[in-house]
């Protein structure tokens, strides 16, 4: 009899348990720029009865312990040069790859993947996004989220600019009335380098490409375009041939042709090119062997294995052409702080964490800019952008966040303007571990949110719904795929399948 | 024997900043976040670029290997190579020290300016409404989060009365080359006395903001100092003596209660000199503070190791100076 009193312990708790099923307790993990949205979604799921908290972190810490799997549910955000889902999509959904903090796998999704980054027939890579994207949204990995608009404002005296969805600041036709000096108030704290072989960001990007050429260029809407080249053939599955413009000179005077392309993708190719330091750019060209040359105005591009050529066309907006007689003439450090290119603009001085100055390079192959120099000035915080702008010290401020829209569109002679964004926000989820490595919790959250208010409240509006990771402006995104709806209901049913108390 | 006094005490710097240098490397690497990581951002990349990088950057190394070759390059005066700027670390504290320094004094200057009439009047006066609306003033200006106080005074000052400009240390269509890096010394160089002017104008508000704050704690040193030295025998010996009460105040009084508000003002500059990131974010001025945070988030380590070393060093010689004001005070004290 005594004996017996310990087993009836076990068989009262099993008795318990399954009376009273256990709410769904987890806590979301959010960096310091999404506190706001965190609270709303943690109230959002405390309504239908999810026992859910959150947490703040510094983003550098958080992404770490993500990687090691020590959490189960962290919002992250995610950028994509291309306008494709290629480094976006796959390395955040493909089983294993880098950005793949949900732990997703698929074999349908990896394979879809393979073929998109592989084929080199455009209808079969548009299918298997597409088939991608209904298999992710129905196994729902993470919880889907939203692309923000890129805010940036300027002075009603400002013409021909339009800011662009990846960031670039083109100004090859822009005007300001009553100077022929432009200054833009930049969102970083520093530019990093002047060496277009030496840095990752976007705004270091979106300064070099106005003293740089590459062989291709974007629109402000993600359209590739010719630029150095002028065209280009398939001349095997692992083969592109480029033809060169043929009247591009550098700023120096040095002619651009195929040596200079040859020599700049192979500093960035081998390892310890720019003076014994690696090029951290070699990544966003793909599978890419080498580059050679035909003759003077002709190269080639080949792969180790078969690369879409638009995904190639996308890579190369990425890679400004140096002058290869210039930099093995004065070496990387001279040429890092006196840059020479081809771009619509020279450099002119500056220190790259307090302002940088460009002039009008009148003998560019397009034509000399309409202004005489542009003016790059660092301003990391938001307010004294707009103070700036308000002020009249700037004539366009990058990077406005969407609570301060209001107060500039108030003002007369300044206007906000906006551009599709390239980075996806979402809520990552666990799938290794319960309680997200089922089917039905993963959905029940996606139906628990609530995103149009989120987006209207904390975004102003200034931010679109995304179905997916894959983002509208992307080669292959469905357009008929609708996000999961906000439906309480239908997540509390979800919940009490998967066998959790909802009250 | 003041010499070796004093040389003693410079020396006993060094085995500081190498502790503080080992501490720093020990808790950035304890610190969660992988630099290689940060460095190749969103891209596609495989393992054998990122085992590359590590390896460049030395941070396939055991711990203790790193820290043997960190304190090697230290001891040869070689601070390492920023991974992210791939550029001297000396070189980017030297690139930014200029204009922190540069803010550090018009901060100091300003809190003077403040400090020094408001606290010797609210002694003077003690218990008056002077004295209680200084001391309130003060709590006002200690506690006032300078990121609120600097924006409002752009709001103020830049954006309606277009009295200043809103940021950075000069207009953004002047030119200027750099010689020392000080604005204000660069722009005597060129003798271009209108960008000398303009230079000193973007210093106004960044100075104030840091400024005020000092000088609500400064304000109150001296008040606190002056109070005990007025009611010293010697205060009343000079009273007696029949010298005019100014006399007493400045010659006798002031100079013996300048000596906490010294030690105050030596160790906020210490602390002013690492930077004011907040400060320097807002007012978009290119100081070593902005260097060193953005160098936290990115796990440059090796920026963050050579600037905390610096910051040590700063503190020492800070120390060591006022000290040093202290004999100049009151021969009574040595070093």
């Amino acid at each position: 009899m005594h004996r017996l009193k310990w087993l009836l312990v076990p068989l009262a708790a099993l008795l318990f348990a399954s009376a009273y099923a256990e709410k769904l307790t987890f806590v979301l993990d959010v960096a310091e720029n999404r506190s706001d949205e965190g609270q709303a979604i943690v109230a959002q799921l405390q309504a239908i009865g999810i026992d859910a908290s959150l947490r703040i972190w510094q983003s550098t810490v958080l992404k770490e312990e993500m990687i090691a799997g020590n959490r189960t549910a962290s919002a992250t955000d995610w950028g994509s040069a291309y306008f494709d889902p290629f480094d976006l999509a796959i390395p955040k959904l493909r089983t294993k790859d880098r950005g793949n903090y949900s732990f997703y796998s698929s074999d349908v999704v990896d394979e879809a993947f393979r073929v998109a980054s592989t084929s080199i027939d455009d209808a079969a890579r548009a299918a298997a996004y597409l088939s991608a994207q209904r298999q992710i949204l129905a196994d729902a990995p993470m919880v889907f989220g939203y692309v923000l608009q890129n805010i940036e404002a300027s002075s009603d005296s400002v013409h021909g600019w339009e800011p662009a969805a990846d960031n670039s600041e083109n100004f090859h036709l822009t005007t300001v009335d009553g100077s022929d000096t432009l200054i833009i108030g930049l969102r970083t704290n520093a530019l990093v380098t002047l060496d277009p072989a030496m840095y990752r960001d976007r705004d270091n990007e979106a300064f070099l490409r106005n003293i740089f050429d590459a062989l291709t260029i974007p629109t402000s809407d993600g359209k590739v375009q010719p630029h150095l080249a002028t065209a280009w053939r398939v001349i095997d599955p692992l083969t592109y041939e480029f033809d060169l413009r043929p009247d591009v000179t550098f700023s120096n005077g040095e002619v651009l042709d195929a040596d200079d392309v040859v020599f700049t993708f192979d500093r960035i190719l081998t390892e310890g090119g720019i003076d014994g330091a690696t090029s951290p750019r070699a990544g966003l060209l793909g599978p890419i062997s080498h580059a050679e040359k035909v003759d003077a105005k002709t190269v080639r591009l080949v792969y180790k294995n078969t690369f879409p050529q638009e995904l190639v066309l996308q890579a190369l907006t990425h890679f400004q052409i140096v002058p290869k007689d210039y930099i093995t003439e004065v070496g990387v450090a001279t040429f890092t702080a006196a840059p020479i290119g081809s771009g619509p603009f020279v450099y002119a001085r500056g220190a790259l964490d307090a302002q940088v100055v460009i002039e009008a390079n009148q003998t560019h192959w397009n034509g000399a800019p309409k202004l005489k120099a542009v003016v790059w000035q660092m301003m990391p915080e938001a307010s004294t952008r707009i103070a700036s702008l308000l002020a009249g010290e700037v004539h366009i401020i990058q990077a406005v966040p969407p609570d301060l829209v209001e107060r500039l569109s108030s003002v007369p002679g300044v206007s906000v303007h906006t551009a599709l964004g390239t980075r996806a926000y979402q809520i990552e989820l666990n799938n290794s571990t319960a309680p997200f490595n089922d089917t039905r919790v993963r959905q029940a959250i996606n139906y628990a949110i609530d995103w149009d208010s989120i987006l209207t409240n904390i975004y102003r509006g200034y931010a679109d719904r995304l179905a997916t990771p894959f983002l509208p402006s992307g080669f292959g995104y469905a357009q008929d795929l609708a996000p999961y709806p906000y439906d309480p209901a239908k997540a509390k049913e979800l919940l009490k399948q998967a066998g959790y108390d909802t009250n | 024997m003041r010499l070796t006094k004093l040389l003693e005490r410079v020396l006993s710097a060094i085995p500081v900043a190498i502790g503080v240098a080992v501490l720093a490397f020990m808790f950035l690497r304890f610190l969660p976040g992988d630099p290689v990581e940060i460095m190749l951002g969103e891209t596609q990349v495989t393992q054998q670029q990122i085992d590359s990088l590590r390896n460049q950057l030395n941070l396939d190394k055991p711990l203790i290997t790193q820290l043997a070759l960190f304190l090697a390059g230290v001891l040869r005066g070689d601070l390492g190579v920023s991974f992210v700027k791939n550029a001297p670390v000396v070189k980017l504290i030297a690139d930014t020290l200029p204009a922190t320094i540069e803010l550090t004094m018009a901060t100091v200057l300003v809190a003077i300016l403040i400090a020094l009439p408001v606290g010797i009047i609210s002694a003077l006066r003690a218990g008056s409404i002077v004295d209680r609306s200084v001391l309130s003033g003060a709590l006002v200006g200690v506690s006032m989060p300078a990121f609120w106080f600097g924006l409002l005074l752009i709001l103020l000052f830049a954006v309606e009365l277009k009295l200043f400009p809103t940021s950075g240390r000069i207009a953004a269509t002047m030119v200027v080359d750099r010689t020392t890096g000080f604005m204000l010394i660069d722009t005597l160089l060129a003798k271009d006395l209108r960008a000398f002017g303009v230079a000193l104008k973007h210093l106004v508000l960044p100075a104030i903001t840091l400024g005020v704050v000092f000088a609500a704690v400064l304000a109150r040193v001296i008040r606190a100092s002056m109070l005990e030295v007025l009611s010293k025998d010697f205060v009343t010996t000079a009273r007696a003596k029949g010298l005019r009460e100014w006399s007493v105040i400045i010659k006798h009084a002031l100079r013996n209660a300048l000596i906490p508000a010294l030690t105050v003002t030596g160790l906020q500059f210490g602390e002013l000199l690492g930077g004011n990131m907040i400060v320097e974010t807002i007012f978009a001025w290119p100081g070593l503070g902005r260097l060193v945070v953005s160098s936290i988030f990115a796990r440059d380590y090796v920026v963050v190791q050579a600037a905390v070393m610096l910051y040590a060093l700063t503190y020492v010689a800070a120390n060591l100076v006022v000290d040093a004001l202290y004999t100049l005070l009151n021969p009574r004290i040595s070093l």
